[in-house]
């Protein structure tokens, strides 16, 4: 007895002490975690468990139920069928709508270990297997293939007799790309997949799950290449076109509603400029007197040598006109359309102040206007206004210069510096052949006449204003490429230019005029003005006679313009040749009628904003002046009137 | 007396057209399916066998809802919870082989044997709950509907079992059976010892079984059509 209980204690010291050698410390297993069962079909099911620590030791599972309201325990039937840690429940031991108590346990030399029970119950734990023979065909009936999938439910899930129900679901993506497309399937067996992309290979898969269950893993991957095929998207194409078509034709009337159509017009269809060309006379053109006007174009000087190019420079131009002297202006239009306009200015550009202010011949505001319209008519488009609208702001200053009735301050009032009258091609050039004669007013005043009173004679800027206003003398004045221009060479001629783009030349001998003969040294041009300031009559006086015979002439030539008729009335003054002088403020009419009886024709418009073209046959006139000594005849040039 | 009838005797009229109606629209849709015999029966058997399956399914998944509400609200101890269902004395096949093994009739049986158990209980479940104010709007409102399944059901059940009947399916001795025993089950004062959570959890159960069944029915009298 006692050798018994030395060799138990022994023996246990020999255990412990193997144990102790060993460097091993054991100890009662760990719990096993996360029992989990499923049912693949709902008639028999398995449960896996996961194992705690074994304690060192060799350790035992095993698995233990009881069923609803009972106590008998039952142990796992089959613990290999499933794997391990597992336990398989066939079909025998299953029974559905009943709640299984759960328990695992684990047991080592140490211990044992007892799991949280878990009940469950089959009906609720189906995971069927995934849907079996996935097949993905392309169906190409159409321009539009499109994919159809079908599968058959996994085999050992009985839906045939209704056992289970399942309902499905299959994802599909592209090859390259990382994001499924989940489509629902409800309890069909087959799908339709459309909006393909054509010559690209898409992935499928599809799973199941019953009623009340869990889903099945995905089934395996069918890979399924879509064909390359023409897609019709022509009409996607023809639409977008209509639509960008539709939206640029509504932008279009937008802007076309924005802009007024007489701006559109003038965009789309500028108007054509008029035909400069010196010596050409538009008016003659309407009149019909072809002669007339292609003898105008006739220039002899042309084109202009370097020393006419002088002239064109006007650096001082002074005309002293009394106030009291009445100065007409007549604005041709016929070679300068530029000049016209601001010649339709009250001022001429020709005349002085004087015949600007005067009363009788003017209208400031409308001569502005009318030059405008002038313009407006003329060339019938803006862009030219604007190199007019320094002659115009020339001729403003010069209209308001004239109100004054100050002394003619002529350094101020007519000034015309190169500058101004340089960028002025159309004047320039074509009055550069005949600078004398290209449309300068020379109004001249009474005190003009005085020869003393004349200090302007001879370069200096006239202070035509002051002294038109007041003078009664007419001024005459070519605008524009008249061949009255008369220009005596030697003679300085007080040439007011009421317009930039009068060129005041003359103070040469060269006579002016290509178009006309070097009618007179001096030429002392009867400004007529018009009402408005449209007309400019221009009445070359003859330069021999200016000197001598000027202040008869001008007696005899000049006469008054009594009234102008603001609206379109023109002025002419007509002289005749006989020296008969006739101040004759005509109104239209009248004017016309003079000037056909004088052998040139003055139309005055006086229609508002119709342009006027006053087409003076020039030439005739002039020869007959010249012949009577001295050129009288007032050429009217004609003015737009408005 | 004459203002009287004078508002009372179009809905009269009307009320007793909508009934004759009714049961003219039913004659009729027999009377179509007379022209092609067996077809037109049994497709029509098959149609009524859809909605019921369709019915218990959704009643199912109403007492489902309900369930995982109580349990989620209500945690009761999972610590042997006594699961005495009423209706376990009712003899109901628990596999796949069992159900299969069974005869129509008495599948039939079984199936309306539940419904007639539940009706009551169910019905006094809502009362219960919507006057304690334990569940919410929602739920007692799930609760009442639920009852009203019940109900509705069994008398669709009724009347597939009559079609069967009359088709000679089944034979005719359904109908005593049925009720007997349902009355039987119905009468027992266990389910009024059932607390709530075990009332439900039975029904979330029972409902399964009927929809279960009905299923197995089907596909075994009407197997062409989605089985």
């Amino acid at each position: 007895m006692m050798r018994n209980v030395g060799g138990v204690i022994v023996l246990s010291l020999l255990l412990v002490f193997v144990q102790l050698a060993a460097g091993e410390s054991f100890s009662p297993p760990g719990t096993p975690k996360n029992i989990i069962c499923r049912s693949p079909e709902k008639e028999t099911f398995t449960c896996w468990w996961e194992p705690g620590s074994d304690g060192g030791l060799p350790t035992t599972y095993a698995l233990y139920y009881r069923k609803e309201n009972s106590d008998t325990v039952y142990e796992c039937p089959d613990y290999k069928t499933a794997g391990k840690n597992s336990c398989f429940f066939n079909k025998n031991d299953t029974s559905i709508w009943v709640t299984y108590n759960i328990t695992v346990v684990a047991t080592n030399a140490l211990g044992r270990a007892f799991s949280d029970p878990v009940e469950i119950d089959v009906v609720y734990i189906v995971m069927p297997n995934p849907p079996e023979e996935v097949t993905v065909t392309v169906i190409e009936d159409t321009n539009w293939p499109f994919l159809r999938v079908s599968w058959e439910p996994p085999e050992k899930a009985d839906t045939r007799s209704g056992w289970i129900t399942l309902i499905y679901e299959l994802r599909i993506k592209l090859e390259n790309e990382d994001e499924w497309e989940v489509h629902p399937a409800g309890q069909q067996k087959v799908f339709n997949i459309f909006s393909l992309r054509p010559d690209s290979t898409y992935h499928v898969q599809v799973r199941c799950k019953p009623d009340h269950g869990f889903w099945s893993e995905w089934s395996g991957t069918t890979f399924v290449k879509v064909p390359d095929y023409f897609p019709r998207e022509r009409s996607m194409w023809i639409l977008i076109a209509v639509f960008a078509a539709f939206i640029i034709l509504t932008f279009t009337f937008i802007w076309l509603s924005y802009m007024k159509i007489h701006n559109l017009k003038h965009y789309v269809l500028p108007p054509v400029p008029g035909p400069k060309i010196k010596g050409f006379d538009k008016k003659a053109l309407k009149n019909g007197k072809f002669e007339d006007i292609f003898s105008s174009l006739v220039v002899s000087d042309f084109p202009p040598t370097t020393s006419n190019y002088e002239d064109f420079i006007v650096e001082n131009l002074e005309v002293f006109v009394p106030e009291e002297q009445e100065l007409i202006m007549e604005d041709s239009k016929d070679l300068q359309d530029d000049s016209i306009k601001s010649e339709n200015s009250t001022c001429d550009n020709d005349s002085g102040r004087g015949s600007c202010d005067s009363h009788t011949l003017l209208i400031d505001k409308g001569g502005g206007d009318k030059e405008e319209a002038l313009q407006s008519d003329q060339e019938g488009s803006q862009d030219e206004r604007v190199p007019t609208s320094p002659e115009e702001v020339m001729e403003e200053d010069l209209l308001a210069c004239c109100d004054e009735k100050n002394s003619p301050d002529i350094s101020e009032k007519v000034k015309f510096t190169p500058s101004l009258i340089s960028p002025l091609p159309r004047y320039n050039l074509m009055n550069q052949p005949n600078p004398p004669e290209i449309g300068k007013k020379h109004c001249l005043s009474d005190s003009l006449l005085n020869p003393d009173s004349l200090p302007s004679y001879f370069t200096q800027p006239p202070s035509t204003k002051n002294d038109f206003r007041s003078n009664p003398w007419e001024c005459n004045f070519n605008h524009k490429q008249h061949p009255l221009h008369p220009q005596t060479t030697g003679k300085e001629h007080l040439q007011v230019q009421n317009e930039i783009s009068w060129v005041h030349v003359d103070r040469t001998e060269a006579s002016l005029g290509v178009q006309a003969p070097s009618v007179r040294s001096t030429e002392y041009v009867e400004v007529q003005r018009v009402s408005g300031g449209n007309m400019v009559l221009l009445h070359p006086v003859s330069a021999g006679q200016e000197n001598s015979g000027t202040m008869s002439h001008q007696t005899e030539h000049y006469s008054r313009v009594k009234t102008v008729n603001n609206d379109s009335g023109l002025l002419l003054l007509q002289k005749e040749s006989t020296g008969e002088e006739m101040g004759i403020c005509l109104s239209e009419e009248e004017v016309e009628s003079r000037a056909t009886s004088n052998g040139y024709t003055a139309s005055i418009t006086p229609t508002s904003e119709k342009p006027m073209v006053g087409i003076n046959s020039t030439l005739p006139i002039l020869d007959d002046r010249m012949a009577s000594g001295y050129v009288d005849t007032a050429t009217m040039f004609g003015l737009p009137t408005y | 007396m004459a203002p009287h009838i004078r508002p009372v005797s179009p809905l009269f009229v009307a009320l007793v057209c909508l009934a004759f109606c009714s049961r003219l629209s039913r004659m009729k849709a027999a009377s179509i399916c007379t022209n092609s015999q067996t077809g037109c029966h049994f497709l029509s058997l098959a149609n009524l066998f859809d909605r019921v399956i369709h019915h218990s399914a959704r009643m199912h998944g109403i007492s489902n809802d309900l369930h995982s509400e109580f349990e989620l609200y209500f945690l009761p101890s999972k610590n042997r919870v006594s699961r005495n269902c009423h209706t376990s004395t009712i003899l109901t096949p628990n596999g796949k082989e069992n159900a299969q093994r069974i005869a129509r009739e008495e599948l039939t049986e079984v199936i309306l044997k539940l419904l007639l158990a539940w009706r009551d209980p169910l019905w006094h479940f809502h009362q219960n709950m919507a006057r304690h104010h334990k569940f919410n709007n929602l739920s007692s409102n799930k609760s009442l509907e639920m009852s009203e399944m019940v109900h509705e059901l069994r008398k669709g059940v009724q009347k597939v079992a009559e079609k069967m009947q009359m088709l000679g399916i089944i034979s005719n001795s359904l109908g005593t059976l049925g009720s007997r025993e349902a009355l039987l089950a119905s009468d027992s004062p266990e389910w009024r010892l059932m607390n709530d959570y075990n009332l439900l959890y039975c029904f979330r159960r029972d409902s399964n079984k009927i929809q279960n069944y009905l299923k197995i029915l089907k596909c075994r009298i009407v197997p062409e059509h989605g089985c």
